[in-house]
């Protein structure tokens, strides 16, 4: 990683102490921002926004909401950053806010740690398809 | 709130605009959602948030008994589904736990099993993209895709249609945000073939409210029951779902004396399909519109495996 001074980008799937970001620079500003268009589109209720607040309240993270994209860029601007390190995240909604901010200042996203780590990725369209070559390598670490 | 939310401390100054840390409970973090998202409906879950209550689930976590129960309302499920999708616990941290409490393979094969589909509905959405949002394949119900209703009935919705397991379930989604994964079935069939409502106004409505909202394996699995992800539909009658409800609802329906589910599966699939002979035997074509994101063309061609763990009639 070859920022100076990051900050971090937390996203919803990844509130928690195993974010690489958080793992790689734990000191770095960090943030979470509540995408009120998102919420909105999507008539997110207020459970599911509170799950989310306490989540983020165990982390060391400041919350904002709003355009995530600009409140990211604010964030990094604030903190006088030289890039932005985040999770990748698996959202597509996550993906072109990611491409978005990319589009505004350097980021980096890390791979979080896998549930299995196979040779060559393997085989979907069916569950049983995916679990005869992943099943075997999950129970190797047992 | 009984106990506060944890806070833990920031080394860098706040700034205006930056949304408050310090609240002393429950009850004020409930009070600040609604002041800085009146639009979003409802109130706070039961179930908390963050990474003491993630532990705590973590810690109940018995392999042995899910194996065995797990189909039922009062299973050993874990409860773990809405800490895992938002990255609170990882699918690795849950695996090794399994690991450290069973002494053999079998005693972990199932919920591994489970924890595998977490991960495959991942690499799916990874796969499709937006096109998780797109029914995957022809209905194999018999009847025209446009004969489905595109909104959610409203006593559905508000939990009036009547029917005690179905309004339950309602009042679950609605008030704690976490469904069990057969009560979740059962309402996606009610909805999908007794209610003809398209799978994506249901799956949109469990979305809304579900902790563990994960659109992959929320709208795949909705595809699933309406046989768009599968090769048949998924329906149940009233002995399956007394069975693994333990009665709990038949016994105070009102509708009991009239109830939809009634039935053998044979009577039902003739009441409920319009082309039963299609249900057992069609080949599977998947839709081809997604993105093909990774670059990598995807074989989605299959004889349409169950799409997702079905609980025993």
């Amino acid at each position: 990683m070859s920022f100076q001074r990051p900050v971090i980008w937390v996203h919803e799937e990844a509130l928690g102490s195993s974010n690489p970001a958080l793992l790689e620079r734990p000191n770095s500003p960090a943030l979470f921002v509540f995408d009120t268009r998102w919420i909105q589109e999507a008539r997110i209720s207020r459970k599911r926004l509170g799950f989310l607040y306490e989540s983020a309240l165990d982390l060391p993270i400041t919350l904002r909401k709003g355009d995530v994209v600009k409140e990211v860029i604010a964030f990094a601007e604030r903190h006088n950053a030289d890039g932005i390190l985040s999770s990748l995240p698996v959202d597509p909604r996550l993906e072109r806010i990611a491409a978005s901010i990319e589009e505004h200042c350097p980021l980096e996203l890390l791979e979080p740690e896998p549930f299995v780590s196979m040779p060559r990725p393997p085989r979907l369209g069916r569950f049983s398809r995916y679990w005869r070559e992943a099943e075997p390598v999950v129970w190797g670490g047992f | 709130m009984p106990s506060q939310p944890s806070s833990t401390s920031l080394s860098w100054p706040e700034q205006s605009g930056d949304l408050p840390r310090d609240l002393p409970d429950r009850r004020a973090l409930d009070r600040l959602l609604g002041e800085q998202f009146p639009e979003a409906g409802g109130s706070l879950s039961p179930l908390r948030g963050g990474r003491a209550a993630a532990e705590t689930k973590l810690a109940r976590l018995d392999p042995r008994r899910y194996t065995k129960s797990r189909n039922h309302l009062k299973g050993a499920v874990t409860g773990l589904s809405p800490y895992i999708r938002h990255g609170v616990l990882s699918l690795a941290e849950v695996r090794d736990a399994v690991f450290q409490r069973i002494r053999s393979r079998d005693e972990g094969i199932k919920l591994i099993n489970e924890l595998g589909w977490r991960d495959f509905w991942q690499r799916m959405w990874r796969d499709l993209g937006d096109g998780i949002h797109d029914s995957q394949e022809e209905l194999k119900t018999g009847h025209d895709p446009a004969s489905y209703a595109r909104e959610l009935p409203e006593d559905i919705r508000t939990g009036r249609t009547g029917l005690a397991c179905m309004d339950e379930f309602q009042s679950k989604l609605t008030t704690h945000g976490w469904l069990h994964n057969h009560a979740r079935m059962w309402m996606a069939a009610y909805v999908v073939h007794w209610r003809k409502v398209h799978w994506k106004a249901g799956a949109d409505w469990f979305l809304e409210h579900l902790l563990d909202g994960d659109p992959s394996s929320n709208h795949l699995s909705w595809q699933w029951v309406a046989s768009s992800f599968s090769h048949k539909p998924y329906f149940f009658n009233k002995g399956n779902l007394e069975r693994f409800s333990d009665g709990q609802f038949c016994r105070s329906c009102s509708s009991s004396e009239r109830c939809p589910f009634e039935g053998s599966y044979e009577q039902l699939e003739n009441q409920l399909f319009a082309n039963q002979g299609s249900i057992r035997d069609v080949p599977t074509r998947r839709s081809r519109n997604h993105q093909q994101r990774s670059g990598r063309q995807q074989s989605l061609k299959g004889s349409g495996q169950a799409a997702m763990a079905r609980p025993k009639r």
